[in-house]
């Protein structure tokens, strides 16, 4: 037995037990410690540093691994093996991850105003803004010796007398508590009543005085990040919003790598357990007290999410998603109750779950559509949602066709070397000097705030201010010298976006050619999935008429710069939105009407999915489209004209 | 009915690459449409054939091939044979043994030998390198700098080296440039938008956008040359209008059909035959799908294919 110590730039240390030839990640896994590994420990990423302060550990060097830094005693925890008593610190980047979980502040409305935008854009597409709940106020005789009658039926005759319904039903939880209640409350209750068919259906009984409120809970689970907001059901209020990384991130950054895993003994409850325990409760929990709300009171949850992580957190088995044919297990399902998995929540409400409508179009893409409310437009508009996998949505009110393209986790920071979610101290905007090639920032966070790495958005703007400057060329390698350009070992170039001195990362921040090479084929993966689904409608991007751009890739992407890559097609700036985080107000809306809950089971059963995997055309495509901007330099006019300009 | 011929033009050309000086110089390209329909319209510079001297010399050459060589001693003493088959256009230098993962000649010698080569035949001359990427740009840089006028061609710069040979051949000692891909349209395409980016002319480049030996996947080889020129004449794709090389004998002398011994394969046939044939069949393929140019080792391959080309255009 070997004793293992994680120290923590800032947290108490964790000390593990492992036996002799044990790998550092599976162990800092099973020990609950959080380690960066994208790539699933396969020592591709490179993301899994430790830095060894005492013993020793049996590890090889990697190209991720300079001499200089190993013999600083910087490791990869994937390739590590325990062979003795070893003390080793995480340092802070690999786990940033862990992202903090960050419940917003609500009060500047800037939150909101997405909200309330997207509540407008459906009540002028026609959707009624109703739902099944509401509170009534329900006086009650208190019972006599002549007037035995039980308190459920007590209950129930009075809420007859006050509403003229015939069938009414208590839940569970309502009995249990009835007598109490009802007798604390001198028989004067506030009764939370939602619809089941013809059933009024009794949710909750309150005391009369007290302060009540209904509220439902939205939720988008991305393959990366999760984000919530806790909704007043009656009034559509907002009450508390907050996000935080998915847990499941550590069994993989993809979600082939959490299906791998989910696959493998004990593998489902695993990941439902991360998904469920350590994020979404911890972060239901967290807004409930900021709102200063019992979790009790949550009668309803629309969760949007893609087809695998909907999967993983209802435990069903998903291997067949991954393989061919891709056949998923369910596109929607009706029948499912917060009690079933354990969610913090009243134990019957009902889990509202946006329907998936191929093995890698789901959820989050029929919310998101409903909410950019492309299906009500007679123009052609095109939503695209970057996230690890980059969907599609094209159509107008008589058509919508949808497909899917594996973009890998570069937007959200994943595969690049310096890169990481957008939260504190990641670049999230960037310009270059064309003369000095120095940079400026805008970085995530406070006043202050020192750079880590690089989100999405400021790796778009990193490549192309490089490609604008002539630092790198149209395959992405360096052509320019400077201060800033190196080269290491391997003849392999970088640029260093910020010095160590002036970081606060454990070391330079630089951008390599292989990082940009990634990002090339990501960009690449979207422009030709856009290039061939309006291309197979016999459609010119010129035709389209909106470009409604969705993710949380950072607070805002440059469109511009987008377009300068080869990311997007090169129309006029004006026909971009940039709307956010979609998904999540799509599953606002569902929460809050029925109409918008029937309005997406409509989009997700009237849209084609277009599978580009079996497309002969799209290898082509593809090669063609990783190039700075584009191998057809005709597609992009205004970046041609800039460049020579 | 009468039969009505409707000849079918395009409004763009290829570019046309001058290799070589003097008299024997050759052009390659210019034509506006596709391979061999000289029905549509004139094809002036008819497609050329080049032969390939190793300078490991005649190590494993088959028997007649040696008979004719006979008394070489050097690559020099080989061109100058070389030059005296019937219908040769160029002759190409192939530094095989350069490779430091092999004999690793020296570049002084692989220039030495092309500068002998070039003192003693006046045909237009192709340097080929070992397919090490940086050992291939000290020789092109080398050999670009000693055979200065003398227009020559460099084969290839590839996308992990064209800066080094690109700035060398192209742009320091004005020779011709190859650009080689692998097979595939856009690569050749974005090789050419580098090299263009570069400062190399468009009209010193000529593409080999990858070869193969007839059915060795050879079918990819025949859609990107149809493509290439489709796009070419048709789009007006003027970063894909630069002719067409293709070294054909360093792909086709390497598989079994060319290399089986007669006793192995009895009911293959003489090998040396099979070696022409693989090299004549995947050569007029070539030629068929849109090369301006291919290189073969053989001399009886060498007056095959020019005996094709004429009998055709």
């Amino acid at each position: 037995m070997a004793k293992v110590t994680f120290q923590f730039e800032n947290g108490t240390p964790v000390e593990a037990a492992a036996v002799s030839g044990e790998n550092l990640l599976e162990l800092a896994r099973n020990y609950n410690i959080a380690i960066d590994a994208p790539c699933s420990g396969n020592g591709s990423c490179g993301k899994c540093r430790v830095k060894l302060l005492s013993g020793e550990l049996d590890s090889q060097k990697t190209l991720h691994i300079s001499q200089e830094e190993y013999d600083g005693g910087w490791r990869l925890a994937c390739i590590s093996k325990v062979v003795g008593d070893v003390t080793v610190m995480v340092p802070d980047i690999a786990s940033a991850y862990k992202n903090r979980m960050k419940v917003a502040d609500l009060s500047s409305g800037e939150e909101v105003a997405i909200f309330d935008r997207t509540v407008e854009d459906l009540k002028q597409a026609g959707i009624d803004f109703t739902n099944d709940f509401s509170l009534l106020t329900v006086p009650m005789d208190p019972p006599t010796l002549d007037d035995t009658m039980p308190d459920n039926e007590r209950l129930i005759w009075a809420l007859k007398r006050e509403t003229g319904e015939e069938e009414i039903v208590l839940t569970f939880q309502v009995l249990q508590n009835l007598a109490q209640v009802l007798r604390d409350s001198d028989f004067r209750v506030k009764c939370v009543l939602t619809r089941e068919g013809s059933t009024l259906k009794v949710m909750n009984v309150l005391p009369a005085d007290q302060d009540v409120k209904v509220t439902g809970l939205a939720i988008d689970i991305g393959t990366t990040t999760v984000s919530g907001i806790l909704v007043d059901l009656l009034t559509g209020e907002i009450l508390a919003k907050a996000s935080a990384g998915n847990g499941q991130i550590r069994y993989g950054a993809d979600v082939i790598n959490r299906i791998i895993e989910s696959a493998r003994p004990g593998g489902r409850k695993r990941l439902q357990k991360a998904i469920i325990e350590e994020t979404l409760n911890p972060m239901i929990g967290e807004m409930c007290k900021s709102s200063k709300i019992p979790v009790s009171w949550i009668y309803r949850l629309c969760i949007a999410s893609n087809t695998t992580m909907n999967h993983l957190l209802l435990g069903v088995y998903s291997d067949p998603v991954r393989m061919e044919p891709y056949i998923p297990s369910f596109f929607y399902s009706h029948a499912v109750k917060a009690s079933d998995l354990g969610l913090f929540a009243a134990a019957d409400a009902k889990i509202i779950i946006a329907p998936n409508i191929g093995s890698y179009v789901g959820g989050d893409i029929t919310a998101g559509t409903l909410s950019s409310c492309i299906w009500n437009k007679e123009e052609f508009s095109l939503f695209i949602d970057l996230g690890t996998n980059g969907e599609l949505v094209f159509g107008n009110s008589d058509f919508l066709m949808s497909c899917a393209c594996s973009a890998g986790p570069a937007f959200e920071g994943g595969d690049i070397s310096c890169g990481m979610r957008a939260t504190d101290g990641a670049i999230e905007a960037c310009t270059i000097d064309k003369e000095t090639m120095e940079p400026t920032f805008r970085i995530v966070g406070d006043e202050g705030q020192k750079p880590v790495g690089l989100c999405g958005s400021g790796i778009i703007d990193v490549i192309s201010e490089l490609f604008r400057c002539g630092i790198i060329n149209a395959k992405g390698i360096f052509v320019r010298e400077g201060e800033r350009i190196r080269h290491n070992v391997h003849g392999m170039g970088s640029y260093v976006l910020a010095y160590q001195k002036d970081a606060a990362s454990v070391k330079d921040i630089e951008i390599t050619e292989v990082d940009i090479d990634n990002f090339i084929r990501a960009k690449g993966a979207i422009f030709s999935a856009i290039n061939i689904m309006v291309s197979s409608l016999d459609f010119d991007v010129s035709m389209i008429d909106h470009i409604y751009v969705a993710g949380g890739i950072g607070s805002g992407i440059n469109m511009k710069n987008a377009v300068m890559i080869g990311m997007f097609p090169d129309v006029e700036l004006e026909k971009f939105h940039y709307i956010g985080n979609s998904s999540l107000s799509g599953a606002y809306t569902i929460l809050l009407s029925n109409q918008a809950e029937e309005k997406v089971h409509e989009i997700g059963t009237g849209m084609t999915y277009m599978e580009l995997s079996t497309n002969p055309q799209y290898m082509d495509e593809f090669v063609a489209a990783c190039f700075l901007p584009h191998t057809n330099a005709g597609l992009f006019p205004t970046v041609q004209a800039e460049l020579e300009g | 009915m009468p039969f009505k011929k409707t000849p079918q033009k395009f409004a763009a050309a290829m570019k046309t690459v001058e290799l070589g000086t003097g008299d024997k110089k050759i052009v390659l390209g210019g034509e506006s449409v596709l391979p061999f329909y000289s029905f549509d319209a004139p094809i002036e510079n008819a497609p050329k054939v080049g032969v390939e001297i190793v300078d490991t010399l005649l190590e494993g050459a088959p028997a007649q091939m040696k008979e004719f060589y006979a008394g070489c001693e050097t690559m020099a003493d080989m061109a100058k044979k070389a030059a005296t088959i019937e219908g040769v256009d160029f002759i190409t230098l192939r530094f095989e043994s350069a490779d430091p993962n092999g004999a690793d000649t020296s570049v002084e010698e692989c220039v030495a030998n092309a500068k002998a080569v070039s003192e003693a035949v006046d045909l237009p001359l192709v340097i080929m390198g070992c397919k090490n990427n940086e050992k291939d740009a000290q020789i092109f840089d080398k050999c670009s700098e000693a055979l200065a006028g003398k227009n020559i061609l460099v084969l290839a710069a590839k996308e992990e080296n064209y800066k080094a040979v690109g700035a060398a051949a192209g742009l320091a000692y004005n020779q011709k440039v190859g650009a080689e891909s692998s097979v595939d349209i856009n690569l050749a395409k974005q090789l050419n938008v580098l090299m263009t980016q570069l400062g190399v002319n468009a009209d010193s480049i000529v593409m080999n956008p990858g070869s193969a030996t007839a059915g060795y996947g050879f079918e990819y080889v025949i859609s990107t040359l149809d493509r290439i020129r489709l796009a070419a004449l048709g789009q007006n794709d003027t970063t894909l209008q630069m002719p067409i090389i293709t070294p054909v004998a360093s792909e086709t002398w390497n598989v079994k059909e060319s290399m089986a011994s007669e006793a192995d394969m009895p009911e293959w046939g003489d090998v040396e035959t099979r070696g022409i044939d693989m090299e004549v069949a995947t050569a007029t393929a070539v030629l068929a799908a849109g090369s301006h140019g291919v290189i073969v080792r053989h001399p009886q391959s060498v007056t095959t294919l020019s005996k094709l080309i004429h009998a055709l255009i």
